[in-house]
């Protein structure tokens, strides 16, 4: 069989997994959930097709059967209950690992997947009879009407506000609410207290008539109103509401029934269509186009190479002073920026791919741990590089476990002090600038500071006299070694605690912080750069060769005199009267050369403290095009990479926090 | 794809004080001129640094000091072999120092004799073979072997004699 097809149809299957897990996910909260359904039931079919054509015989095996039970609750022969849910979710994990190749063979594999097939069965023979009045009547008896809503003029003055009966309205089922002014007098004689707005709406409710007409029983002397019958179903689902006709309108008057009526049909003519077009055309993904990985990195390496020839182009064009090549320079200049920003975008995947991973796990904790939890999740079509996201999961897992295990209490605890039973964990995410911030908020108890205090003294990692202020006790749960759950739970406090997290987000460039408050809740931020590939620094040269420090390890620069630092003996110097321990990187670095009369120190933050780095010179702010170094120097951990400068000569990226550890660690 | 490159034929042949070696053509992607070197500090003494090579960062290795031979400047004649050589089945693009560049040859699989294991100057491990062409030895490097590993001296036993005639 041909490999590439297997990985497609693998990478496909995966695809289909995480859609499933997200339409059940959904049927958990709202079993009647008709979309769900059908996505689910899609889903299996789709998976036990290709399965079956790529030889993969349990996947198709197993898919089977769970597709005649969701093609039973789609039809309304059966309800779908939590035995049913559970069964699903048993076999989504199943189907994860039966797409291993290998794992077929295996014996626990085969018992596993003997044992669900016959829970399965049992599902399907144990099927009860469902009679017509048991099948939810979700979308029974809903029509679509056009209300017009006109209040006299004096309608205010009776102390009515409009707004409110608009509100009444809209509770009755869903609908849209476009206000419009029927008569507007000069401003000369208008009157302030005088209603001069209508309102048109669109409901969509299982209400009658007289039920809507109801609404309006106190005011029916002061408003003319229109309720007319649009039609059987919920139109509203079917139309796109940006659509509506009073907004391509510029005038303020009612659009009428009439104009909505012809909008509806018309929408309704094009879903056919769509319809008749096929099945492939689901939704937006439609446009989208598979791209394999490798290519994309290929993209980005080759745009990387345009940005650096460009450099070189820009920098030459300036030395010959001819306008027609500045001009083209630029040019080139403007088209690689957009090409780069393009590629980038490109690369970039929005959070939501990882987010039903965590909702999973929290259902799970909240079971386990018996206490109610409420997942939300803010700004998750925020993107960030792929690479990125990746490597963001392990961390964020551990801080969400965490959070649900040592942050929120159990649910006595908060009655008692007040809080709802139900505890939140709040997943956000924002861009700031050229950072991506990501915040897991929890509604817990906070991080009990004195007894992070307690423990910190216990396990020896600081001294009972010394005074911490606040920050300083809360980064203690970074050291390595420190667990604060007072017994060890088979969901967190094993050891391998915050420090791995550190560590995890600052491999991919980023900062965690806490904020924390008692019985208020913890607050973890993760700030993470857009992109792995493209880092802001400054530009230091020692010696002859130039040296590229990341922005975020850079606290302040100092001139000093060289000899002042060649004379010391230890390796501290005053620094705005403070001492701070230095390192020399001509010596550290082997340069031979004249070392210049005044030398830049650059004060880097380094476990809570801070070390001067000293270099010759400092040329600048610099934009640098990451590169590998290779299987050659993988040695040489304190260089995280190299870039090529706008001359075409090659830079290295410092990794202060590498250099520096491993030049004390040889000392 | 590997299958058909082991079957070419064509050998590149190079200079490194007295001594003629050659790497298979497949290997080689190009020769170029050495270039500013980028010195990375704190790293092993045959690793002469990196150089751009059209937008990408290439690794160059000292050749003359990886294989124990004494080191000297560079002269006119001293170029880079770029190398595609492959470690645990990735490819690996580095350059290669080394005095001077030859010609293409055209070897005839036959006429690569075997290195004797006893008495060799050379360690086995990094010799494909020799050939014997107008008087002279060429040894055939194996330059995944040669350049992946560790620590190479390429001379088994280094007597004084030897240095001193380099």
């Amino acid at each position: 069989m041909n490999d590439e097809l297997i990985e497609t149809f693998l990478a496909e299957a995966h695809e289909l997994i995480v859609d499933l897990e997200k339409a059940l996910l959904q049927l958990e909260s709202d079993p009647a959930n008709s979309e769900a359904i059908s996505a689910t039931f899609r889903a299996m079919h789709t998976l036990k097709g290709s399965a079956a054509m790529f030889g993969f015989q349990s996947v198709s095996e197993i898919t089977h059967d769970i597709e005649s039970i969701y093609q039973d609750i789609r039809d309304g022969r059966r309800n779908l209950d939590q035995q049913v849910l559970t069964i699903t979710f048993q076999t989504l994990d199943h189907l994860r690992v039966a797409l291993q190749q290998q794992i077929h063979t295996d014996p626990e594999f085969v018992s596993h997947h003997a044992a669900l097939l016959s829970a399965i069965k049992g599902l399907l023979t144990s099927q009860n009879d469902l009679s017509a009045q048991d099948i939810p009547k979700a979308l029974n008896g809903v029509c679509t009407y056009y209300i017009n809503f006109e209040p006299h003029k004096n309608i205010l003055k009776n102390g009515t506000n409009p707004l409110y009966l608009v509100d009444d309205l809209l509770v009755l089922g869903h609908g849209v609410c476009h206000p419009y002014i029927y008569e507007l007098p000069d401003l000369a004689s208008i009157e302030p207290d005088a209603c001069y707005m209508g309102f048109e709406l669109l409901l969509a409710t299982d209400k009658s008539v007289p039920e809507i007409q109801s609404v309006f029983l106190f005011v029916e002397e002061q408003c003319k109103v229109e309720i007319i019958k649009l039609g059987e179903s919920d139109k509203l689902r079917d139309i796109s509401q940006t659509e509506l006709p009073w907004n391509n309108r510029q005038d303020l008057l009612p659009v009428g029934v009439d104009a909505i009526q012809a909008f509806i049909k018309r929408t309704g003519v094009k879903q056919k269509l769509q319809k008749a077009v096929g099945t492939q055309s689901r939704g937006q993904k439609a446009n989208n186009v598979r791209v394999s990985a490798d290519q994309l990195d290929d993209l980005m390496n080759l745009v990387s190479e345009l940005v650096t020839t460009q450099a070189r182009l820009a920098l030459f064009s300036n030395e010959h002073n001819s306008s027609e090549l500045g001009s083209i320079s630029e040019n080139i200049e403007k088209i690689t920026r957009r090409l780069r920003d393009n590629a980038f975008t490109m690369s970039l995947v929005p959070l939501d791919t990882i987010v039903v991973r965590f909702q999973r796990l929290i259902n799970d904790l909240s079971k386990d741990l018996h206490k109610p939890i409420e997942f939300k999740a803010e700004g998750m079509d925020t993107k960030i590089d792929k690479s990125i996201i990746e490597k963001l999961t392990d961390p964020l897992l551990h801080i969400i476990r965490n959070s649900v295990d040592h942050g929120i209490e159990r649910t006595e605890t908060r009655i008692t002090s007040g809080k709802s039973a139900k505890g939140t964990v709040l997943l956000k995410s924002y861009y700031s600038g050229a950072n991506v911030l990501i915040e897991i908020h929890d509604d817990g108890g906070g991080i009990d500071l004195e007894r992070v205090r307690q423990k910190a003294i216990n396990k020896g990692l600081i001294d009972p006299q010394t005074s911490l202020t606040e920050q300083e006790l809360i980064d203690l749960i970074f050291l390595p070694g420190f667990s604060t759950a007072a017994k060890v739970t088979d969901v967190s406090g094993r050891g391998v605690g915050m420090d791995v997290v550190r560590r995890n987000i600052s491999d991919i460039r980023g900062e965690v912080l806490v904020r924390t408050k008692r019985n208020e809740g913890t607050v973890f931020t993760i700030k993470l750069p857009l992109t792995l590939s493209i880092l802001d620094g400054i530009l230091v040269k020692v010696g002859g060769t130039h040296f590229v420090l990341p922005l975020t390890s850079v606290a302040k620069c100092y001139e000093v005199e060289t000899s002042q630092m060649e004379s010391t003996y230890n390796q501290w110097i005053t620094l705005e009267g403070k001492r701070t321990p230095f390192i020399y990187l001509r010596r550290e670095f082997g340069v031979a050369d004249q070392a210049p009369h005044l030398s830049q120190i650059i004060n880097v933050p380094y476990n809570g403290t801070y070390v001067g780095l000293a270099v010759d010179r400092i040329e600048g702010e610099y934009q640098a095009v990451l590169k590998p170094l290779g299987y050659y120097y993988q040695q040489q951990q304190e260089f995280s990479g190299a870039t090529i400068l706008g001359n075409g000569t090659v830079a290295l990226v410092l990794d202060a926090n590498k250099l520096i550890n491993k030049l004390t660690i040889e000392k | 794809m590997s299958k058909t490159v082991e079957t070419l034929t064509s050998y590149l042949s190079f200079r490194l004080g007295d001594e003629l070696f050659a790497a298979n053509v497949s290997k080689v992607l190009e020769i170029l001129e050495i270039p500013m070197i980028t010195k990375v500090p704190r790293s092993p003494a045959f690793m002469r640094g990196v150089v751009n090579l059209r937008g990408n960062v290439l690794p160059v290795i000292d050749t003359r000091t990886k294989f124990g031979l004494s080191m000297i400047d560079d002269t006119v004649n001293s170029c880079i072999l770029v190398l595609n050589i492959s470690l645990d089945g990735k490819d690996i693009i580095m350059g290669a120092i080394v005095d001077s560049v030859q010609e293409v040859l055209e070897i005839d699989q036959a006429s690569i004799q075997a290195l004797p294991s006893v008495g060799a100057k050379y360690n086995t491990e990094f010799i494909q073979g020799m050939l014997k062409l107008n008087d002279r030895f060429i040894m055939i490097l194996d330059v995944d072997l040669v350049f992946t590993a560790e620590e190479v001296s390429l001379l088994e036993n280094l007597s004084e004699e030897r240095i001193t005639t380099v």
